[in-house]
């Protein structure tokens, strides 16, 4: 069960999160062999879909006491994981689940972290990594020390990975229950159903801002807008603070960083910590009613107006093809 | 809750002024620090959590140089009952950071650490999981409400995710680290700050903490990324739809 | 000379820029179209310390020199865009606090200044009458005194804060046949018999600022409500005037630096043939005098703050600097709607109320005429 890199995949206890398996592209480019690790309860299934993607194995921990992610026993099965495969990197997508767990389980192996990464690159023989500070406006080079490192890299930045012939095996990891820590204990959690695609993952993401006002109107225009094109909704901190959005739809500097082929913000005004949150899109457009918004200077297209005229005025041009 | 917790300590970052690197055009005034903004919701959670009377004292704790007293003031403004600067001029790592905060709880013996879920000048989102792990005790990140059950023994809380909430319980000592939403911290008033100046803050280094610590990153450099130019400006509805089928090619 | 802060200073007014980013940077133009007074950013201030900055710690306040306190002044007109708000509170800082610390009695002080500089209360004077304006001491209201009472009889006019104020200063003559030295200070408070403030006046600019026309018939002043000595009214008001006129454009500074700052934003985002406007000369031109304006009422302003910390006679620098500053803000608002075009003259883009809000500034605490009067004498003419 040898590899070089450890990859942590997330699951919503049904299926593996895609953007996970974008780890294999930056485990590629680290060089070595790379091995899957999938914790949780009643994995049989997940673990088979993992088997196609050029992993030496996909290690398993199976059991009751690791039904929910809770940081201190899963930091714990992953530095052991980690210790017996003899690997050097411990990799995942960076997202709330491997930003609560990975700095744990890096503390417990005595390695550096770097969380956020965005390119690997070598120069003069030593691996250096960039990462974005500063809410996306500046961008680091960063050097380890060491010889081992924990790592979690930005989805949008990695590519996802092409499937691989030669399956891999299927391993499962002992987990010694009595011996993992027992101070958190999982109560309850509250997610939205939608039926509209993930935030991180859509092609097309409709953003609103607090000037829509009351939620009524953000789910018409923002989630009408979105429709119209199969799109995500996302949102800026001030939208979800005033309660417009749910937490989950907040893109930015402490939200989700997303990067879609479209990116339509609505009377969003463009504060810095949002901007790092859609940089990365190909195509912007802004639609506000102040000419001085900075998102305008850096909108493919800016549409100066409205909001309340212009927007039910593009869904149905859009609906009329 | 009959039992007061006894101690809070809050550790926290000094980080340049966020909306002075966001002002566009910038206000050409000197770089100005501040309280890390999530460190900031963390005292004011731990202010809270004193008048509602579930603890006793709250100990603010900073690393840094001298330069960093004037935030460490700020803290003390809003109603940190003591503060502790460990003096460090070095550029840490967030294991470095979660080292010496370590060396600091064992010497202080709080039965709560509370802390930005990052600092927004790092972005690493590292040292309260770390401290944790070193410390071996619970830990709840992402946090946007905190309660104390069973006479100050547990606290739940609930956690800001990807997918939506979810609620934790932690048995105490735990790390707790708070999100944008849990609170609105107070500001700091000028009789407030006029009081913490007379106030003393206790400075140690990590040689009297017992605590050695190198970095293990290095940053080699910082550059601004290629920046995003403004394209063009629409007039119309109908203009917009046309350049995004003929010329962007996303409809 | 020494133009640097002090690390005390520094640290108060970066407390003050943040307080004032994170807490006053509220939506204006409603407020401004339906003349509504912002109470709770009022208390706000208070609870920050504004409203008690030069005031003695004793009684509530933070003992600030004049200085910082234009300072902190400026700094609060730059970030928070309700100019009528800053005026309520200079208004109340200059005409009622001041009044009181300097001339109050040791019980008048203990009563009313802890409240008026924790936001609690609201002050202002009423001294303006409908027959006197640059005339001041030729008032009509009366006092009469009556046992331990005085009955004050006759009407002000233009009351800044009159219709939410808790206490006016309040000038009457005790003695119309001594002129000016029968013209005596009163603290009147709010449901005094006889006392009616309630007449709002609607104006052109900083109508968040309310004002009214006060009314006194037969009203009941307790005789220790005296502010000063009987016939020291004259006296009280030239010195809190000069007070006023040095200070209460403080705000105007930082004002004229939002205006700067959003018309360099717009001049380098608005393009026009293919480039930003900014490179024409004709908008640079007024751009960089706009520059100039706000640098000289700076000067002008912390030089007054230092002057009024280190002597008493500044009569000249109050007068100058309200001048300067007037004209000044007046002009950089001006220009500043001709640089964003027919934006500027649209509500929406905040630009127009800019130019309302300064135009009072060349009337209140003595015109701008009165102003060049009062130079030109000091001066020898």
């Amino acid at each position: 069960m040898a590899a070089q890199t450890l990859i942590l995949i997330e699951h919503d206890r049904r299926q593996v999160k895609r953007p996970s398996l974008h780890a294999v592209t930056a485990a590629q480019q680290l060089g070595g062999d790379y091995a899957f690790l999938l914790l949780g309860k009643g994995l049989e299934e997940m673990a088979k879909s993992l088997t196609g993607h050029g992993a030496t194995a996909v290690l398993v921990a199976d059991d009751a006491a690791l039904a929910e992610p809770l940081a201190d026993r899963y930091a714990t099965v992953i530095a052991n994981a980690f210790q017996k495969t003899g690997a050097t990197t411990l990799l995942a997508t960076s997202s709330t689940f491997s930003k609560d767990i990975l700095p744990r389980a890096a503390a417990l192996l005595d390695a550096p972290m770097l969380t956020d990464v965005v390119a690997i690159e070598e120069k003069e023989g030593a691996l250096s990594y960039q990462r974005p500070v500063s809410a996306g406006s500046m961008l680091a080079t960063v050097q380890l020390k060491g010889d081992k490192r924990v790592l979690t890299i930005r989805a949008a930045a990695f590519a996802a990975p092409e499937g691989n012939a030669t399956a891999s095996r299927v391993e499962n990891l002992a987990v010694d229950t009595a011996s993992l820590p027992n101070g958190m204990q999982f109560v309850s959690r509250e997610e939205r159903v939608s039926d509209r695609p993930d935030l991180t993952e859509a092609r097309v993401v409709i953003g609103g801002g607090r000037p829509l006002k009351d939620k009524e109107t953000f789910d018409r225009l923002v989630g009408g807008l979105a429709d119209s094109l199969g799109g995500a909704i996302g949102a800026t901190r001030a939208a979800v603070d005033t309660g417009l959005a749910p937490n989950d739809c907040q893109i930015g500097q402490t939200g989700k960083v997303i990067a879609p082929e479209l990116y339509i913000a609505l009377g969003i005004s463009g504060a810095i910590q949002h901007l790092a949150g859609i940089k990365d899109s190909r195509v912007i457009v802004a639609i506000n009613k102040d000419p001085d918004a900075p998102i305008f200077q850096m909108a493919t297209y800016g549409l100066v107006g409205d909001l309340h005229q212009l927007v039910p005025q593009l869904i149905e041009s859009i609906r009329k093809g | 809750m009959t039992q007061p917790i006894a101690k809070i300590l809050v550790a926290f970052k000094s980080v340049p002024d966020p909306y002075e690197e966001a002002a566009p055009g910038g206000s050409g005034s000197t770089a100005k620090s501040v309280i890390n903004p999530f460190d900031e919701i963390a005292i004011e959670e731990a202010l809270r959590i004193r008048e509602r009377g579930e603890a006793t004292e709250i100990v603010g704790l900073t690393i840094g140089p001298a330069t960093v007293d004037e935030q460490v003031r700020a803290a003390m403004a809003m109603g940190v009952d003591r503060a502790i600067r460990i003096d460090d001029s070095r550029a840490l790592d967030p294991y470095a950071v979660a080292r010496i905060l370590h060396a600091a709880v064992q010497k202080e013996a709080p039965q709560v650490v509370l802390m930005g879920k990052q600092a927004v000048d790092d972005d690493s989102n590292q040292a309260g999981q770390m401290l944790a792990g070193l410390l071996g005790w619970p830990q709840a990140t992402f946090v946007s409400k905190v309660e104390f059950l069973d006479n100050g023994d547990r606290a739940r809380c609930t956690r800001e995710t990807d997918a939506g909430l979810e609620v934790l319980e932690v048995k105490l000592p735990a790390i707790i680290t708070t999100d944008l939403r849990l609170n609105e911290p107070r500001y700091v008033s000028l009789p407030g700050l006029m009081k913490a100046r007379k106030k003393p803050i206790e400075v140690l280094t990590c040689e009297q903490l017992g605590v050695q610590v190198e970095p293990l990153t290095t940053t080699i450099s910082t550059a601004r990324p290629p920046k995003r130019t403004a394209g063009t400006r629409v007039e119309s509805v109908e203009e917009l739809v046309a350049k995004l089928k003929e010329e962007a090619k996303v409809l | 000379m020494d133009f640097a802060w002090s690390d005390q200073q520094r640290e108060l007014l970066d407390a003050v820029g943040r307080f004032a980013r994170e807490q006053l940077d509220y939506d204006v133009i409603e407020n401004d179209r339906k003349a509504i007074f912002n109470h709770e950013a009022w208390r706000k201030c208070g609870d920050f310390g504004i409203q008690g900055l030069l005031v003695p710690t004793e009684y509530g306040g933070l003992g600030q020199d004049p200085l910082t306190t234009v300072a902190v002044l400026e700094r609060l007109g730059y970030a928070c865009k309700d100019n009528g708000l800053l005026f309520s509170i200079n208004a109340h800082m200059w005409t009622a606090v001041s009044p009181l610390v300097n001339n109050g009695t040791e019980a008048q002080k203990q009563k009313f200044l802890p409240g008026l500089c924790n936001g609690t209360l609201i002050g202002g004077n009423a001294m303006s009458e409908p027959n006197s304006g640059s005339d001041a001491f030729a008032l009509a209201t009366t006092a009469t005194k009556t046992g331990d009472k005085y009955i004050l009889n006759g009407s002000k006019i233009f009351i800044t804060n009159g219709p939410v104020a808790d206490l006016l200063v309040v000038f009457a003559n005790v003695d119309k046949s001594r002129g000016a030295d029968g013209v005596t200070a009163f603290i009147v408070e709010k449901g005094m018999p006889g006392f009616d403030p309630s007449h709002k006046i609607e104006k052109m600019g900083v109508r968040t600022s309310p004002m009214s026309e006060v009314f006194f018939e037969n009203c009941e002043v307790p005789a220790e409500n005296l502010l000063g000595k009987e016939g020291g009214g004259a006296f009280l008001f030239t010195r809190s005037l000069t007070w006023e006129r040095g200070c209460i454009l403080a705000s105007a500074v930082g004002s004229m630096q939002r205006l700067l700052e959003k018309c360099i934003r717009y001049a380098n985002e608005r393009r026009q043939g293919g480039q930003s406007i900014g490179k024409f000369q004709q908008v640079a031109t007024k751009i960089v005098e706009m520059k100039m304006r706000v640098e000289s009422a700076r000067h002008m302003l912390y030089h007054f703050g230092w002057v009024a910390g280190h002597r008493k006679a500044v009569y000249l620098e109050a007068a100058m600097t309200k001048l300067h500053i007037a004209d000044a803000w007046v002009k950089c608002a001006e220009d500043a709607i001709q640089i964003h075009g027919g934006y500027g003259y649209m509500t929406e883009y905040e630009v127009e109320r800019e130019l309302r809000d300064a135009i009072g500034a060349k009337l209140y605490s003595g015109t701008s005429e009165i102003q060049r009067n009062i130079i030109a004498s000091l001066i020898g003419l």
